[in-house]
């Protein structure tokens, strides 16, 4: 399969389609992130909560895949990164792990049982979980654009404090106003009644931090990072990313701020996907970059499987993936409703 | 590096274990209330739709566990496997990778769909839980896929400088027998937990005189599947004890503590293993050829022992064997239970048999005692061995220190051990107050 597709070629293709997939779980699960960060603190009652419960339900768990996908992905395509990666950032990643089933549950178990005490907790867990996720991939991703600790023979020589530089802070605090942006909006777009307005009061005093973060995310990234503007200088065209992500953080702005609470949310996700996209366009070939030297950073052409493994897999993205696509977006369809105050449903 | 990989293990074990107990009864119960929802809709009798709702929210209580421990799995591969991940990856990673494609984001979309879609749109929502079981038992093939590699590696080579596997046909993974006779042995050993359960759940409320017509329907649907679960387990075991035996001899020969090799091999109904003489010190009630009968299926027979073959290459022979011993006394129970209960059934004492209904109560635990011991049969049995024969597990571990894993292991069992309370303790107060089903 794919035999007219050197290696290399399926390699870069493979970096490109890892970009994509990281892209788009984060802008699908932006929103119930930001609902569960949300939630403690908007939510007056039982009520309203079981309304953002709700706006969030049908979709986080389908949603949540495409995170394992791009984990899977990685292990498939590039093993090596796969391997380094985790074990690099071990305790990171537990906590993410920590984070996830935290969340997850509970979602999940929000109204299981009537004791108020034990929603309460879970709303907390909700909250944490949703915290933990975003602190962490923000961080970590920031931690990837700049460089790991990764010296000659690949020997990695970062700690855990090394990894919150204020770089890296800004990357998890980016995240996390993201994320509650989404969930303010997503909010206000799925839901009626107090919930509703007092979400998309909150998105309009949230995107326009969210803007002078992007801005000063990005002037660092372009600015303070070693080796950021290298992609850039060869191939220009790459601007657009950054671009696209201004203009979008300021779109989402000016929509929120004229009720258009739609475009507002898309424009949103759309800062969030070009922001990322930003900093991963820097890196290539590299997939873990190494702040200590280039040389010993781990490439693409270094990581990918075979051209078996990866036409294979490829040939099964190709076909699998769009019909995912479809059946995600059916059920967004399937629940189009608004969700009204009176409903008290056992979940 | 000892306490590192035993460390490591040991996490593995946990998180391996822990979220096994949620998956075979979401496996199971999938099927069954996709079925209940769909003959819901069409004869859109009451009885059904209580059944669905009932045995839908035990399954949606046991899925959202399994959903989020299953991803411990595969972040572990990276954190705590990786060098078995860049040794693997070539071949291990693809399964996974379709896993997510094909299964996990049907279940994972299907299940949102499920849960909040309202009886007036029935039809969807049967679909949508029919999705989900198919999702659910797609997965199972995947991951056995990547697990049969580990025991009988096919479709590969050896890259030049020895540093991976290579795949070298991805047709020859799927085909690769020991992944059938798994998948097979797995998925029935599921639906049994599932039957059991439901059994045991339902004599719970025929104890306390509760002859709803939802348990009594659930009940004459689960003793069937356990029934007929039951009796192919072994029947089709036996050929995978026999296949098993043949491919990793070690493995074999420890399942029951065979130490000399010799042609018509007794089994002997008391034995006690002990690998510090590499003999039995008590072996009692042999029946002449049997072992040999079971192994190669002829009672003159010749099996290798363990003290003939390489002595490093050995597995734990105790666990291996009561493990398996263990599993299969518990899997003869079941027959018994199975047919006790059709019988009280079809003669209609079964809701007055308080023994039987009790020990049917007790039961509920059995299957996942059993699952869990066939699992240590096949994965402790393999060691020393990662990936058999090409990868030993000491070599497998990622370079991480030795406090980080602890600390992970230590967070991660506090962590499990919150959820199951909780989790038990929602399953237990939608069965006792069978919610929805007066």
């Amino acid at each position: 399969m794919f035999d007219f597709l050197t290696h290399d070629m399926l390699a870069v293709i493979w970096f490109f389609l890892w970009c994509v997939i990281w892209g788009v779980y984060f802008i699908v699960d932006s929103f119930s992130l930001g609902a569960g960060l949300l939630v403690p603190f908007i939510a007056t009652d039982k009520v309203q909560r079981i309304q953002i419960q709700r706006s969030v339900g049908p979709f986080w768990g389908g949603n949540e895949v495409w995170l394992i996908l791009a984990a899977g992905g990685t292990f498939a395509a590039f093993p090596l990164v796969f391997s380094k990666m985790f074990t690099f950032l071990y305790l990171p990643m537990m906590l993410l792990l920590i984070g996830l089933v935290a969340r997850g549950i509970s979602v999940e178990y929000l109204h299981k049982d009537d004791n108020p005490q034990i929603q309460k907790v879970l709303m907390w867990g909700w909250f944490a979980g949703s915290l933990l996720i975003s602190l962490v991939l923000g961080v970590a991703f920031a931690n990837f654009f700049k460089g790991l600790e990764i010296a000659s023979g690949g020997v990695y020589n970062g700690t855990l404090p090394g990894l919150f530089g204020p770089y890296a802070l800004i990357g998890g605090v980016l995240f996390v106003l993201m994320n509650v942006t989404s969930g303010a909006l997503w909010i206000n777009v799925k839901t009626e009644g107090a919930i509703a307005a007092k979400a998309g009061d909150l998105a309009k005093k949230s995107t326009p931090i969210v803007f002078v973060l992007v801005l000063v995310y990005l002037a660092y990234s372009f600015v303070g990072i070693e080796g950021f503007t290298t992609n850039y200088s060869t191939t220009p065209a790459l601007y657009l990313l950054p671009v696209l992500a201004v203009v979008a953080a300021i779109l989402a702005g000016l929509f929120a701020k004229k009720n258009k609470r739609f475009p507002a949310f898309c424009s949103n996700l759309l800062a969030f996907l070009f922001v990322v996209q930003s900093g991963l366009a820097s890196i290539y070939p590299y997939m873990l970059k190494s702040s200590v030297s280039l040389e010993y950073g781990i490439d693409i052409f270094e990581a990918a499987s075979s051209h078996m493994t990866l036409s294979i897999m490829l040939g099964g993205a190709l076909v699998f993936v769009p019909i995912v696509i479809i059946y995600q977006l059916w059920v967004y369809i399937l629940f189009k409703e608004k969700i009204k105050e009176t409903e008290q449903v056992d979940y | 590096m000892v306490e590192l990989l035993l460390l490591s293990r040991l996490q593995f074990a946990i998180t391996v274990a822990f979220h096994f107990l949620f998956v075979p009864l979401t496996l199971g119960l999938a099927l069954l209330v996709a079925g209940m929802e769909t003959v819901y809709y069409k004869n859109k009798d009451e009885t059904w739709r209580k059944m669905a709702d009932f045995w839908g929210r035990v399954f949606k209580i046991n899925f959202a566990i399994g959903l989020v421990t299953g991803l411990a799995m595969t972040f572990q591969f990276g954190t705590n496997w990786g060098a078995y991940a860049e040794f693997m990856g070539d071949i291990f990673g693809p399964p996974l990778a379709v896993e997510a494609l094909l299964a996990f984001f049907l279940e994972g979309t299907f299940f949102g769909a499920w849960i909040f879609l309202d009886r007036s749109r029935q039809k969807l929502k049967a679909f949508s839980m029919w999705m989900v079981a198919l999702g659910t038992n797609i997965s199972s093939l995947w991951i056995i896929t990547a697990n049969g590699f580990m025991q009988n590696p096919v479709g590969y080579e050896m890259a030049t400088d020895g540093s991976k596997v290579v795949m070298t046909d991805f047709f020859a993974l799927l085909t690769n027998s020991y992944v059938w006779y798994m998948l097979v042995h797995t998925l029935l050993s599921a639906y049994l937990l599932t039957a059991f359960l439901i059994m045991g759940i339902c004599a719970y409320h025929f104890l306390k005189r509760n002859n709803n017509e939802v348990f009594r329907k659930s009940f004459s649907i689960a003793v069937t599947i356990a029934l007929v679960t039951a009796v192919l387990l072994p029947v089709l075991g036996h050929g995978y004890a026999q296949y098993v035996a043949e491919l990793q001899p070690a493995k074999g020969a420890a399942m029951d503590a065979i130490w000399e090799t010799g042609s018509s091999v007794p089994m002997y109904l008391i034995q006690m293993p002990d690998s510090s003489t590499g003999s039995n010190s008590v072996q009692l009630l042999g029946i002449p050829g049997l072992a040999s009968f079971l192994y190669t299926g002829s009672f003159s027979g010749t099996i290798t022992g363990l003290n003939q073959l390489p002595q490093a290459e050995l597995p734990p022979v105790e666990m291996v064997f009561w493990s398996f011993r263990l599993m299969t006394i518990l899997g003869s129970l079941f027959i018994i239970e199975a047919l006790l209960g059709l019988y009280l059934q079809k003669s209609g004492k079964l809701y007055t048999s308080d023994k039987y209904l009790k020990l049917l109560m007790w039961s509920i635990p059995l299957p996942y005692l059993a699952i869990t011991a066939g699992w240590i049969v096949a994965e402790v049995g393999r060691q020393p061995w990662l990936v058999y024969g090409l990868l030993k597990t000491a070599n497998g571990i990622s370079s991480v220190s030795t406090s980080e894993v602890l600390l992970s292991v230590v967070l991660i069992s506090a962590f499990y051990l919150i959820l199951m309370v909780f989790e038990i303790y929602l399953i237990r107060k939608t069965v006792v107050n069978a919610t929805g089903v007066e």
